[in-house]
């Protein structure tokens, strides 16, 4: 019986390169289905998807030094706080499309 | 020189620098340092990529116009090409940990390979996109209906581009510095190879960034 160890480590990242670029295929495929508004949602929803499987695995977040995750996270982190209170002011203007 | 030449093994023995315990420290605070670049980073292009949300939104029309100029096939070769190349960046680096020292060299350059044809199709593309004249500021001719701000997403698409093909230039660069000086002076083998694994980190987050980028220019405006 093979045990975890014996398993080629090469076998995981080659699927999850098969992922993202079924998932390329999907979020091209999005673009021309006239998915309106919600098209860019669809498609950075996929694109994210993606980074987080790079990150992931390709990056080696999974594993040793846990430390790594506070100093991923931290970069995640503040770019929510540019996002989040830069659209805030955006958003509370006048003319704001969406509003 | 060939992969041979690069592929003898020394016998040199690795010394950690004098500020850290043991080579595994040294490594882990590589990684971290690496780390931190990458979280400057992603502030970098993630205020770029907030600018595009912005211009987006309040653009819709003319960045739906404006955008079908933009190259789809030379994006999706180049989104393969690099996703690719991350595969064979972490190939590389799972060879030298089980001491494969041959098929580490053969992952790099095809590494290497693959970051130079996406240069070398971004190279194309602009090609075209001088020709479509879709140059701001220097040679722009508005397509109908388009308005004045269709201009703002070739800004955004020249400066992405262009700082993404930078990064994936250095990439390229560290890449050749570990082969021709760090592999070939006996300085990563399978019980130290953290400077790999820190130009493996920088190689996929320039990754990451065109899955962005991607959507940002090629997918707008499509049906």
């Amino acid at each position: 019986m093979k045990t975890a160890s014996d398993r080629d480590p090469n076998l995981l990242f080659i699927i999850a390169w098969l992922v993202l670029v079924l998932l390329t295929g999907l979020s091209i495929w999005t673009a021309f289905l006239g998915l309106g508004i919600y098209a860019p949602i669809v498609e950075f929803g996929i694109a994210a998807t993606q980074a987080s499987i790079l990150f992931v695995l390709f990056m080696r977040l999974k594993g040793p030094p846990s430390l790594k995750w506070i100093f991923a996270g931290s970069g995640f982190f503040w770019l929510m706080f540019l996002y989040g209170l830069s659209f805030t002011d955006y958003a509370s203007r006048r003319g704001w499309p969406m509003l | 020189m060939g992969i041979s030449s690069l592929a003898r093994t020394t016998n040199r023995v690795i010394r950690p620098q004098i500020q850290f315990a043991d080579l595994s420290q040294q490594g882990e605070i590589s990684q971290l340092g690496m780390w931190v670049f990458i979280t400057t980073e992603t502030l970098f292009f993630g205020a770029l990529i907030f600018t595009y949300f912005l211009y987006r939104i309040f653009y819709s029309h003319a960045f739906d116009i404006a955008a079908k100029d933009a190259v789809l096939w030379c994006g999706s070769v180049n989104i393969g090409i690099i996703m690719t190349s991350s595969l064979t960046m972490i190939l590389a680096i799972n060879a030298v940990a089980d001491g494969r020292r041959r098929a580490m060299i053969c992952w790099l350059i095809a590494t290497a390979f693959l970051g130079l044809c996406f240069l070398g199709v971004k190279g194309y593309e602009y090609y075209i996109d001088v020709g479509d004249h879709v140059v701001p500021a220097v040679d722009y001719v508005f397509k109908p209906g388009e308005g004045p701000q269709g201009e703002l997403f070739w800004v955004f698409y020249w400066v992405g581009t262009g700082l993404h093909a930078i990064h994936m230039s250095i990439g390229v660069g560290l890449i050749l510095y570990m082969l021709l000086w760090r592999i070939r002076g006996g300085e990563i083998t399978s019980d130290y190879y953290a400077p790999l694994e820190v130009v493996g980190l920088y190689w996929s987050f320039v990754d990451a960034v065109w899955l962005f980028l991607f959507p940002s220019i090629y997918l707008v405006g499509r049906s």
